[in-house]
């Protein structure tokens, strides 16, 4: 894994907003790859796999603070149903220790597992009306790619983050990060298994951070 | 002399010799074309079929191939479409690769022994494994059924880089100390569903498919040549090598996948085939190879050689007994025609001999005859001189002039008759030229008209003439006139007393006749045919004087002027002689 050091773009202060928030937020754009233009044979993929590079199509990124903090009290949870033969949402990231949940949205069988190192299950065979819910906890931070045994197609991505601190852009690669510590942290974006920015930041108490990635 | 007899009879022996020979020659050269191209055709059918059953085999063996790798193909493309496979070798998990794939392939492989299935037909594999997008053999985990490779012939599985389409190859394994067996291994690439790349690839290893069920004949080797070693059943292992060394000779001199070429193998010529049953392949290139003995084609060459020399021989055999016949027929009329002309030289040379005899003692008798009239020329003149002088006295009574003169007159005759001798013998040595000119013929006539009247004759005559008062003819004027002397004097010799002389002459294409008629006595049919004959006389002419000469002179003069003389007729009222010429043109100044 490659990592960037993006050169620190802009900061700019803006006291009287954030006094009106009274929160930390960081803001920006992530540029994104262009858009696949690679013939894909399969237009239903979401997440493609290309020289054993995961991405997701069209492009997305996780935009994440990292740094040390205080685990939570109880596991939190998520949920990553299956519909129309497809994970919604495709990429999911969630914290350590979240326990996911895999509903069955269609009226057929799903068989999710995944082979990825930071997470192996299987879930077996089951529908829509399998109780509980099939359900994993992704305890080590990795990227998980997740796969139904009986269609072929479908591909899911779990980004198994260690802080609490993510969102997912917009197609446009913008994204906002709100209720942030103050503090010195590294903010970095996910864009592939390959590719991950990342620049340090400063975070002053109510304050709005501007931070792009190239 | 040689006899005839005896020289025609060695020509002949000679011939039928000659004949002989020629006839085993042929046959001799017949038999050899024979013999030499139906070899050459039986060694060129032979390896034409050896070809053919050498590539029916060989398409026999592609099926087999092909069927297999139709039904692998099916397969592994069912396999890379497996999600489990795929996270296996896209989600970084080889060790879950292995573990995925043996309960897909769990039907695939050989399930322990099967020693009832055909090996050539299997579609159980005895082994398999994957190789990484870069060609690298992944290697499986301990405890699951992947088929037990040695590692150094796992390594022979990897690809220089993993391959787009299959791969043909083999693989020699080690199985017990000392015997190894082939496997026949098929490298099939693993694609991306997604994005169609190609991620990985799947070798399997199976039984060949060989030539073992179908080779029955046992005289008949295969094998495979892999990587300059040759793997056949039965045999030794020297000659296994010598036999590799010989394949890499060709293989690497000659990049025709098939070919064929001879060579002595265990001191017996075998022909040898081999192509390459893995063109293109990433795998090292592995040569089908059958060895085939000669021994039946120099067994079935050797009865055609037995065949086609019985044959010769029969030919040979029968050609001498047909020459034998045909030379007898031939020789016949050639013996015949030997006796002949051996016969017809000698008749040749006894006649040449005897003409040149002849020849010899004519011009002897020519010389003589002119010799002898030249000199019987000279006292006639005395004589007549002498007479003359005595006739010219003035006290002779009138019987002695008389008598003188008819003594004179007999020289006359005498001097005559020593002319046409001297003439004649002078044409008989051919010594006579005739310098050929223009002769008034008319001319002549008219004077030997007039000598004729002044002849003292008892008979009175009566001559009727019919010519041109110019007509000239090719000649001698000397010659020709003596020619019309001796016709007109027989004219009037042989005449009856108050008979007719007529001279007529006309021209007819170039030529002039002359004819001259008489009354008389007719020539007897007998005296017809000698009467141009020297010295002959006619019976009615012994009153008649003369020697016989006259007209045989005149016959050689006119055919010496290239002309002719005949007697057209001589009956009771005419006897006509005709004389031809050859008419000469000229102005009439020229005529004399």
């Amino acid at each position: 894994m490659i990592l960037r050091f993006a050169p620190l773009l802009i900061f700019v202060l803006l006291p009287g907003a954030n006094a009106i928030r009274a929160e930390t937020v960081i803001e920006g754009r992530v540029t994104l790859p262009k858009t696949h233009s690679a013939p894909v044979v399969n237009k239903r993929y979401e997440i493609i796999t290309k020289g054993g590079v995961v991405s997701t199509n069209p492009p997305l990124a996780v935009v994440y603070l990292e740094g040390s903090f205080p685990k939570p009290a109880t596991p939190p949870t998520a949920e990553l149903p299956q519909k129309n033969l497809a994970f919604v949402p495709s990429l999911l990231p969630v914290r350590v220790g979240t326990i996911v949940s895999f509903p069955n949205l269609d009226d057929t069988y799903h068989n999710i597992f995944s082979y990825s190192a930071p997470k192996r299950f299987d879930l077996g065979r089951y529908r829509s009306d399998e109780r509980p819910i099939p359900s994993e906890v992704f305890d080590v931070p990795g990227l998980v790619t997740l796969r139904c045994e009986i269609h072929e197609h479908m591909r899911g991505v779990i980004l198994v983050l260690d802080t609490p601190f993510f969102v997912v852009t917009d197609a446009a690669g913008n994204y906002r990060l709100s209720g942030l510590p103050s503090g010195h942290y590294v903010l970095k974006a996910w864009l592939s298994s390959k590719t991950t920015l990342e620049q340090p930041v400063d975070l002053a108490a109510d304050s709005l951070l501007h931070a792009d990635f190239p | 002399m040689i006899a005839p007899s005896d020289a025609n009879r060695s020509g002949v022996a000679r011939f039928r010799t000659k004949l002989v020979v020629a006839m085993m020659l042929v046959v001799s050269a017949i038999t050899a074309l024979a013999l030499y191209f139906t070899q050459r055709n039986m060694a060129g059918a032979f390896e034409q079929e050896l070809q053919r059953e050498f590539q029916g085999e060989l398409a026999a063996l592609q099926n087999v191939q092909e069927l297999r790798h139709a039904a692998l193909v099916e397969r592994c493309r069912a396999l890379v479409r497996k999600p489990r496979i795929h996270a296996a070798l896209e989600d970084n998990a080889p060790d879950l690769l292995y573990p995925s794939a043996q309960d897909e392939l769990s039907d695939l492989m050989i399930e322990g022994e099967r020693p009832n299935e055909q090996p050539a037909y299997t579609l159980h594999a005895e082994f398999y494994r994957f190789l990484d997008r870069n060609g690298a053999v992944i290697s499986p985990p301990p405890g699951i059924e992947v088929g037990s490779l040695r590692p150094e012939e796992e390594a022979q599985l990897a690809l220089p880089t993993v391959p787009d389409r299959q791969q043909l190859g083999y693989l020699v394994r080690r199985r017990t100390p000392n015997g190894e067996t082939l496997s026949e291994v098929i490298a099939m690439p693993i694609s991306s569903s997604e994005t169609g790349e190609i991620i990985a690839a799947i070798v399997l290893g199976f039984r060949p498919a060989n030539f073992a069920i179908a080779s029955e004949n046992s005289s008949i080797k295969r094998g495979l040549w892999l990587k300059g070693r040759l793997l056949l059943d039965s045999l030794a292992h020297a000659d296994e090598t010598s036999l590799a060394s010989e394949v890499t000779r060709a293989i690497g001199s000659d990049k025709v996948p098939a070919s064929g070429f001879g060579r002595a193998i265990w001191s017996a010529p075998h022909l040898l085939f081999h192509k390459q049953l893995n063109p293109g392949s990433l795998f090292p290139p592995a040569y089908e190879v059958c060895v085939y003995p000669l021994t039946e084609l120099h067994e079935r060459q050797r009865q055609l050689r037995w065949k086609v020399l019985s044959a010769g021989a029969l030919l040979l055999l029968g050609g001498l007994t047909a020459s034998h016949f045909l030379a007898g027929t031939l020789s016949r009329p050639v013996e015949k025609l030997a006796v002949d002309s051996a016969e017809n030289l000698a008749q040749r040379e006894r006649a040449e001999a005897a003409l040149e005899s002849t020849n010899v003692e004519l011009q002897r008798a020519a010389r003589f005859s002119a010799d002898a009239s030249h000199q019987l020329k000279t006292p006639v003149t005395v004589l007549r001189a002498g007479l003359e002088e005595l006739l010219a006295r003035e006290n002779l009574t009138p019987d002695e002039c008389h008598e003188i003169s008819a003594l004179i007159h007999q020289t006359y005759r005498l001097s005559s008759l020593i002319e046409d001798l001297l003439l004649l013998s002078r044409l008989d040595a051919g010594r006579l030229k005739i310098e050929f000119g223009a002769v008034n013929l008319t001319h002549l006539i008219e004077a030997a008209l007039d000598d004729l009247g002044a002849q003292p004759d008892a008979f009175v005559l009566a001559v009727e003439t019919d010519f041109p008062p110019a007509l000239h003819v090719a000649g001698e004027k000397r010659y020709i006139s003596v020619i019309l002397q001796n016709l007109l004097e027989n004219a009037r010799k042989y005449n009856r007393p108050g008979g007719r002389i007529r001279v007529t002459t006309r021209e007819d294409a170039g030529v002039v006749f002359l004819n001259i008629s008489n009354t008389g006595r007719p020539i007897s049919e007998v005296a017809r045919e000698h009467i141009f004959e020297r010295f002959h006389r006619g019976a009615i002419g012994e009153n008649v004087p003369g020697y016989g000469l006259g007209l045989n002179l005149a016959r050689e003069l006119a055919r010496l002027h290239q002309g002719e003389l005949r007697l057209l007729r001589s009956d009771e009222e005419w006897t006509e002689f005709e004389a031809s010429f050859r008419a000469a043109a000229v102005s009439s100044e020229v005529a004399s």
